[in-house]
């Protein structure tokens, strides 16, 4: 079939490319929202992700991986004698704050790990070594976030709190969109950025067969320090010291339900959770709770509106200017079926046109956000099927508009000169 | 639809239903009536047309400017629906079918030529005459060869690929010519066709038609004002204030 629909459609540049540019906003509009939502929704849990273990046990009061009370160390001692626990680890998750050497105040947020551990990851070590973080005051951070705390290789210094941190290696996919900036150290070197200075006290009663545990933490008497300016002393943890999290692998063959429960009991206060579940718990709270999955789901119904709009503009403006031959082939019989087709046609010409230099600018952004700013726009091949569905569908409702104009025409309009 | 039949007068059905089986008579026209009305008012531009134009005849239909021609030509082509009266083409009463039937109907049996030409300005020479063969269900290879050959038949083959713009106003009306022949219809209706060529021209395109109407065996009704394309007819009418007069 001759395409009357393809060649109307190229007859005016320059009302094509105005088209074109339109649909690939709304392309545009559509994959960088949806693919910003996805990237932070995975960034949030990357950690969570790359971790090895089967269960993670926290707070009975965790709402997501960065929002929960403490436990104790001693609970990271108690879970390995769980039966059906064939590792466990503890992490220490706490607040700080960067000074970088120009003066500069950086929110941080410290994980604190076993850097002889399997379990915590964190994340993929490009420069440096885990193992030597065993150096006192030393850490890890993410590539993304080194221009920001003016680090620029390894040994490079900074302050956190009011302590020195040396810089030994450098990692990479780890750092939630969502968040402050991740440091990763050891658990000893964490316990004295976070807690130096505090001691913490647990307070049970047995009221009807249930623990209830109170956690207080009172300010440790001045030995760690042995005065302002000295450097304090490493030491590791002990049984009343604060931890965040303990991480479990289970026995060959465990039942991750059973173990979970195991767990629980054997540890009050706590809710352990599988690691996808605790994934899937920080995940939702960053999308669903914080109202960030709307704002950018609203931002992806505005790029199709736009896009329908300006598609349904041009697409009527288009059949309008060419009425005549609409009613010529009116009378000189075309169906309506040919008659819809053409104007159809014309709209999926113009959905992949658009589509394809749309889709291939958010790559090209994508590549561009993570390289300089380190966040994640994560287009997914079902993303780019998506919104080339959703396109096509947006060009085609679109048409409708343009249909209707095209129903009304009278054939007897060829007969006027 | 159904009122309308009660409401024709009786002779008027009885007498198109025995043209209709006059093998003769390729269009008939009994009784029609034309009220255009519009919110000021009405316009009665058609009264009581009776037209039968037979087979193979090249009829053309004269009367000064707004006498009605067109009307009368879109009503007989079937794009148009009279007030009143039936019209039957190739035996066939057509006042009553649904706009879809007569599409079809039309799609068949009838090819325009239009004053302006309404070739489309998109498609080349070649490709305007392919599309009415698409439409007529006829595609690819077969579609591509058969444009060709009307194409040379109009003698424009050494111009099939340019496009409308680049053509005259008498090349481009024997492409629209080549694109009326699509699907060898046996009815042609040629609204004006010479109004917008000059003299020369207008003679040369209103005789390939002639020619090629009558190597086809197509019966053709022109509407024009043309004084200088008379000697092609086989027969003419007239119309004056929407009345038939006869030569
Ligand atoms: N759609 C219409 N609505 C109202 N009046 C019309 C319409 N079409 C034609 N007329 C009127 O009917 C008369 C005949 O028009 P037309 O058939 O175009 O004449 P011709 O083709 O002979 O010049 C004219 O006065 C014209 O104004
Ligand atoms: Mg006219």
């Amino acid at each position: 079939m001759v395409s009357i629909a393809r060649k109307n459609l190229f007859e005016d540049i320059p009302r094509f490319l105005v088209a074109q540019a339109g649909i690939m906003l709304a392309v545009t509009l559509v994959t960088i929202q949806t693919g910003v939502l996805k990237g932070f929704s995975l960034s949030t849990g990357l950690l969570i992700d790359q971790s090895q273990a089967d269960i993670w046990v926290g707070s009975k009061d965790m709402v997501h991986l960065e929002l929960t009370k403490p436990i104790l160390y001693e609970q990271y001692i108690q879970a390995q004698q769980v039966e059906g626990v064939a590792m466990a680890e503890p992490l220490m998750l706490g607040p700080g704050f960067w000074s970088s050497q120009n003066g500069e105040l950086t929110p941080l947020k410290l994980f604190g790990f076993n850097s002889e551990g399997k379990l915590f990851v964190p994340g993929k070590i490009t420069t440096g070594n885990v193992k030597d973080l065993k150096q006192p005051l030393s850490i890890i951070a993410d590539q993304s976030s080194l221009d920001s705390l003016k680090l620029q290789k390894i040994n490079d210094v900074g302050q956190l709190r009011s302590l020195p941190a040396k810089l030994v290696g450098i990692t990479r996919d780890t750092q939630s969109i969502a968040a402050s900036t991740f440091i990763f150290t050891s658990l000893e070197n964490a316990n004295v950025y976070v807690n130096s200075g505090l001691t913490s006290k647990v307070n049970c009663t047995v009221e009807n067969n249930d623990f209830n545990c109170t956690t207080t933490f009172e300010k440790k008497p001045e030995k760690n320090k042995n005065s302002e300016s000295e450097m304090p002393i490493i030491e590791p943890l002990t049984a009343t010291d604060p931890i965040t999290y303990v991480l479990v692998k289970a026995k060959p063959g465990q039942d991750l339900e059973q173990l979970k429960q195991r767990l629980e009991k054997a540890l009050p206060n706590t809710k352990a959770y599988t690691t996808p579940e605790m994934a899937q718990k920080t995940r939702d709270y960053w999308t669903k709770r914080t109202g960030v999955g709307f704002i950018l789901g609203m931002g992806a119904t505005v790029g199709v509106v736009v896009g329908m709009v300006v598609v349904g503009q041009i697409l009527y403006t288009s059949v309008s200017d060419h009425l005549k031959e609409f009613g010529t082939l009116k009378a000189m019989g075309a169906s309506n079926k040919v008659i819809y087709g053409v104007i159809l046609e014309q709209a999926v010409w113009m959905a992949v046109l658009g589509y394809i230099p749309g889709m291939l600018l958010c790559v090209g952004l994508s590549h561009w956000a993570l390289q300089t700013q380190g966040i994640m726009i994560l287009i997914t091949p079902i993303t780019a099927g998506g919104v080339l569905g959703l396109t096509v569908l947006m060009c085609v409702g679109s048409a409708l508009f343009a249909i209707q104009k095209v129903t009304s025409v009278d054939p007897a309009i060829v007969f006027k000169a | 639809m159904i009122n309308k039949i009660v409401d024709f007068p009786s002779r008027a059905t009885f007498s198109s239903m025995k043209s209709a089986k006059n093998l003769n008579v390729a269009i008939a026209a009994r009784g029609v009536e034309m009220v255009f009305s519009s919110g000021a008012g009405s316009y009665h531009a058609l009264k009581n047309i009776n037209l039968d134009i037979r087979k193979g005849d090249i009829q053309l239909l004269m009367g000064p400017s707004g006498s009605g021609k067109t009307t009368l030509l879109s009503i007989l082509a079937g794009i148009l629906t009279p007030t009143a009266g039936s019209v039957s083409l190739l035996g066939k009463e057509i006042t009553n079918l649904s706009k879809q039937k007569l599409a079809e109907f039309r799609l068949k049996n009838i090819g325009f030529i239009f004053q302006g030409f309404n070739l489309f300005p998109a498609l080349t020479a070649i490709e305007n005459i392919e599309l009415a063969l698409n439409l007529q269900g006829i595609k690819g290879k077969k579609a591509k060869e058969e444009s060709y050959f009307l194409l040379s038949q109009v003698g424009l083959a050494s111009k099939a690929h340019s496009l409308p713009r680049d053509l005259s106003g008498g090349q481009k009306q024997r492409v629209a010519i080549a694109r009326s022949l699509t699907g060898h219809p046996p009815l042609i209706m040629a609204d004006e066709p010479t109004a917008a060529l000059d003299s020369h021209s207008g003679h040369a395109v209103t005789e390939l038609l002639r020619k090629l109407a009558k190597e086809e065996g197509c019966t053709v009704l022109m509407v024009t004002h043309d004084p200088r394309i008379v000697d092609v007819a086989d027969r003419i009418v007239y119309l004056e204030d929407g009345v038939l007069v006869d030569s």
